[in-house]
């Protein structure tokens, strides 16, 4: 014990460490912690992709992919992506008056009708058929199949009968497509039931294309670039086109335009309201409060769809025009309940925390304690809101459109082509498949979005980790 | 200690588990059972019974689909399709139309029609469902209802070539004044208004269907509301009417000419306007035919080809066309306006390449092609002459009617329709082909087809695609539509030398002079372009082959199924 020495050394002041007090790794705010745990939600993250993907399509799109949504190119209706689009020059399309010739004398026949044949160039402008006029027959009867005919089977589709029995052709400019058709010529009776047999022709059929239509359509500068007889390619689209021969991804393009604008505005205008007024609700508390929250359980209780179209009439939106903003009135006026409830239950919580007793006793006035303390304190909630309104929005939109009542022809929206597209469904899937399938990836990445947002913005996962 | 714990709780989330499967498996087969007896009770005290077989040729009877259920069977206040369907099998006028369309005796089975009155004859084998003879008193009762102020029948004016029958109608006389007696039981005496040519054709419509007076009086205004409320005497009966579900015609055994009626019965049970249903009931053979009344639409018409159907084809007989308003302060007052319209229009790229249905024929006049005239077809006596489609000369009238209208640009044009998803097709390819053709904005005022009609009533509209479906054969049907007086000139079209050609064919018997009138008032609505004619409506359906004897109308009943039979398969 007594070998301990004294040094003047040992009575100096010890160096404060300030090394020490410092954090070894780096302060998170609230904001940089969210994001962090964002980003380790992988899905989340994805869907953080698909929206602001969505968002360039939507606003860069049309600046790449020029093509005009509400233009109709007849000459490719209900084309699938990727179909056939070679097409030949002809010359421009002239009514034909069709062939009479004298019948000849003698009993009605059974036998079908001879000689079926057609004149000139078999195009998809026109099919020309004539045949040997039959004795004693009231006229005739044309089919075109998409089968090869067999003895006893169905004819087809029933073109047209020409009624008398000198008139032996026929002219078809129904919907011709570039592919091989199997016409069926049969005699009538004059009560137009069928005499004969059918008297069957193969026809290919090909693609053609004016120089006029070529220019129109923009496929060449000018009438001369193309001779008759030339080929060319028609319009791409690479998504196909709809049942007036719009390209699709143009449509598609347009009416994100409309579904994110009601998507994305109408949650964040009713969002604000819902907070600003279950904010004051809360904070005031009372009977100020119960007196709010009523009105915000009646307002809940208006049913949206009546009002949707109250307020279209109120605005004097005529019929033909679009009722896109009565929709986002009728959303925001009818849709803050729910966040002004959340908001006002998170600031009633809020407080009666100590933090705002001790501010208020350090003299901070009310507008202080709400934008300084409240507001952010609540704003995970809000955010998470948000996200969640935006699907749900989009829903709407697409929902009211599909019923008719949101976009006006020829605007298109994606739950208006789902309309248009769900009548061909059999047919032409494609119509229906793109607009649902950017309904669906729209609202399930915003779903995802705010899922992993609600995990990021909530505190008390942090302990988790 | 910890272990055994962790074992423990191991061993109560297996208990947990297998309880909440028992309990899952238990759910599910507790909701089949539910399902179980929900459909058992619903096939209890459901109204429609179970349907058959599209074709049952041992009980000799059919199922069909129809569209629409008649909204009720009162002869004298029925205007729609559904209730000629339903009536035109189940009662008889006068006359009747025969399997060819001609005019074929009906309750008469001889009758005179001379200049100024007709007599029919009545055979004595007509009865009633009950057993009663249909007497010429019944026609009387009936025809006076018809007119009767009281009644509103807006089918009246169709008796107004009867003498008075317009004055009373409006009021100024009483009914018992219609110019209809019954000379005894068995004979019908008419007295016209003025010579008519076509009345025996009018003979055979609905609104002329007999009542008996004592049967309509003691349902104290229930006549035609339900099956027990309507007496027969057509070839079949309503055996059954569930309203919005059901209706069945079964053979009358009373029906004078009941032996040539060889369909035991006609039976309904689905009425839905869902043809994607009708098309898959066809598939499992649960009805006989498909689009008997409505038609196929282009994407069924696609996999009926693929599933190699035979597919008919059939005029309906109805015009459709785009109508103008003509009322004073519209731009489409405006002659210049509507030619240029009528010249950047094109009916056949319409029909090719936007309706795409082969029954469907491009517009050419108001008288379709089916229309008989003097001899032959009226329309290949008077051939329609409307301009080609000349997009340059559209655009210089377009520019004549902007100068005369004193207009800087037009404004947007109202386009109203109707909510059929064809005509919602049809508005937009000719909203995109004005817009691209000659600059015009249009909007598409789509309502239902009510208001659709009230809405060109009250002249809220520039363009209107509107139609016309045949009362009867004859071309006045649809000659004088655009007469300044007709109620359905909605577009209120007035012009002097059009009323006086359709005056010329009112008056006259001689079949060549009212054509050629009737080839006037064709020129002139080409020429004034009062309208422009779109398209005439086709179907094209798919019957059982084994089914037979079916007959399509383009006016009157339609299908007709008095003379189907079932064939061999």
């Amino acid at each position: 014990m007594t070998d301990a020495t004294l040094s003047a050394a040992g009575f100096e002041p010890v160096q404060v460490d300030r090394q020490m007090q410092q954090l070894t790794r780096p302060s998170l705010s609230y904001w940089q912690d969210a994001w962090r745990r964002l980003k380790a939600n992988r899905r989340a993250f994805i869907s953080l992709y698909i929206v602001i993907g969505l968002l360039l399509f939507t606003v860069a799109g049309p600046w790449v992919w020029t093509v005009d949504p509400s233009t109709q190119d007849l000459d490719q209706v209900s084309k699938a992506p990727g179909s056939d689009r070679r097409a030949f020059i002809a010359e421009p399309y002239q009514p034909w008056d069709g062939v009479r010739t004298a019948v000849p004398e003698g009993p009605a026949s059974s036998a079908p009708p001879t000689n079926v044949k057609t004149v000139g160039t078999t195009t998809t402008q026109a099919v020309r058929l004539t045949w040997d006029p039959v004795a004693g027959v009231a006229g005739y009867r044309i089919y075109r199949n998409i089968y090869r005919p067999t003895a006893g089977g169905a004819l087809g589709l029933p073109l047209g009968d020409a009624l008398t029995p000198d008139q032996v052709s026929f002219e078809d400019r129904l919907d011709l497509e570039p592919m091989t058709y199997y016409y069926a010529v049969l005699t009538l009776d004059r009560f137009g039931q069928a005499l004969s047999a059918p008297a069957s022709l193969g026809v290919k059929v090909v693609r053609v294309i004016t120089r006029a239509q070529a220019v129109e359509r923009k496929l060449v500068a000018s009438e001369s670039d193309a001779k008759v007889g030339d080929t060319l390619q028609l319009a791409l689209h690479p998504f196909g086109t709809d049942y007036l021969g719009r390209d699709l991804l143009a449509r598609l393009m347009t009416g994100a335009r409309v579904s994110l604008l009601i998507g994305i505005f109408a949650p964040l205008f009713y969002v604000l309201l819902g907070i600003a007024y279950g904010s004051a609700a809360g904070f005031m508390g009372g009977k100020a409060d119960s007196v709010l929250m009523r009105f915000a359980d009646f307002v809940v209780a208006l049913p949206f769809l009546l009002f949707m179209i109250l307020f279209k009439i109120a605005f004097g939106i005529g019929p033909g025009e679009s009722g896109i903003f009565p929709m986002l009135v009728a959303l925001v006026l009818l849709s803050w309940p729910s966040a002004a409830r959340l908001v006002r239950g998170q600031i009633l919580q809020i407080r009666e925390e100590g933090y705002i007793g001790a501010s208020r006793l350090l003299g901070a006035r009310t507008g202080y304690l709400v934008m300084r303390h409240m507001i952010p304190n609540t704003m995970g909630v809000i955010l998470v809101t948000l996200t969640f309104a935006i699907p749900s929005a989009i829903f709407t939109e697409a929902f009211l459109s599909f019923i008719g009542m949101g976009v006006a022809p020829p605007t298109p929206s994606w739950g208006s082509m789902c309309n248009e597209g769900i009548r061909t469904m059999l047919t032409t899937p494609h119509e229906l498949i793109f607009p649902a399938v950017m309904i669906s990836t729209t609202v399930l990445a915003f779903n995802l979005l705010g899922d992993g947002l609600r995990d990021a913005f909530d505190a008390r996962m942090r302990s988790r980790e | 200690m910890k272990d055994a714990q962790t074992a423990q709780s191991r061993s109560t989330n297996r208990v947990a588990a297998r309880q909440l499967l028992w309990m899952g498996v238990g759910a599910v087969g507790a909701f089949v059972a539910l399902l179980f007896v929900l459909g058992w009770l619903a096939g209890k005290t459901g109204g429609g019974q179970v349907a058959g077989d599209g074709i049952d040729v041992k009980a000799g009877s059919i199922t069909i689909s129809y569209p629409f259920e008649p909204p009720q069977l009162d002869g004298t206040r029925a205007t729609d399709l559904s209730s000629s369907f339903v009536l035109g099998h189940v009662m008889e006028g006068l006359l009747r139309q025969d399997d060819h369309g001609a005019i074929a005796p009906g309750v008469a089975e001889s009758w005179q029609i001379e200049p100024t009155h007709a007599i029919f004859h009545l055979r004595t084998d007509a009865l009633w469902s009950d057993g009663k003879p249909v007497t010429a008193q019944d026609f009387v009762f009936g025809w006076r209802k018809v007119v009767d102020p009281a009644t509103a029948s807006e089918y009246a004016f169709i008796m107004y070539p009867v003498k008075n029958a317009e004055a009373i109608s409006k009021g100024e006389l009483q009914p018992e004044t219609l110019g209809v007696r019954a000379v005894d039981d068995r004979t019908v005496q008419v007295e016209f208004q003025q010579p008519i040519a076509y009345f025996d054709k009018l003979a055979t419509f609905k609104t002329y269907y007999p009542i008996r007076q004592d049967f309509y009086e003691s349902r104290a205004g229930r006549y035609g509301a339900d099956a027990a409320d309507l007496l027969y005497n057509g070839p079949f009966t309503l055996a059954r009417w569930v309203h919005g579900a059901q209706v069945r015609f079964e053979k009358n055994p009373r029906y004078w000419n009941r032996d040539t009626i060889r369909m035991n019965a006609v039976d309904i049970p689905y009425i839905t306007t869902d043809s994607a249903a009708v098309m898959n009931l066809y598939k499992d053979n649960k009805v006989a035919m498909v689009g008997a009344s409505l038609g196929l639409d282009p994407e069924q018409l696609k996999e009926v080809l693929v599933q190699r159907w035979p597919i008919e084809r059939f005029n309906e007989g109805a015009i459709f066309f785009m109508e103008f308003n003509h009322r004073d302060g519209r731009v489409t007052h405006n002659l210049h306006f509507r030619k240029a319209i009528q010249l950047a229009f094109d009916p056949g790229e319409l029909v090719n390449q936007v309706i795409k249905l082969p029954g469907y024929l491009p517009g050419q006049s108001l008288f379709p092609e089916w229309l008989r005239g003097a001899e032959g077809l009226f329309r290949q006596e008077y051939p329609a002459m409307p301009p080609k489609v000349d997009i340059a000369a559209a655009r210089a009238e377009l520019a004549l009617a902007r100068k005369e209208l004193g207009l800087e640009s037009f404004p947007p044009i109202s386009l109203l329709s109707d909510d059929r998803p064809l005509t919602v097709r049809i508005t937009e390819y000719l909203q995109a082909r004005f817009k691209e053709e000659l600059g015009l904005e249009v909007r598409i005022d789509r309502q239902i087809f009510k208001q659709r009609l009230a809405k060109m009533t009250s002249g809220e509209f520039d363009i209107v695609t509107a139609g016309w479906s045949p009362d009867f054969d004859d071309p006045m049907t649809f000659g004088d539509l655009f007469a300044s007086w007709n109620l359905n000139n909605r577009g209120r079209y007035a012009g002097a030398a059009l009323d006086r050609q359709v005056r010329i064919a009112m008056g006259s018997l001689d079949p060549k002079t009212r054509m050629d009138a009737f080839g006037k008032v064709q020129s002139i609505l080409i020429d004034e372009a009062v309208i422009v004619p779109m398209y005439e409506r086709g179907q094209v359906f798919v019957r059982n082959p084994q089914l037979q004897g079916v007959v399509r109308r383009v006016v009157g009943t339609d299908p007709d199924f008095t003379h189907a039979y079932l064939g061999p398969n």
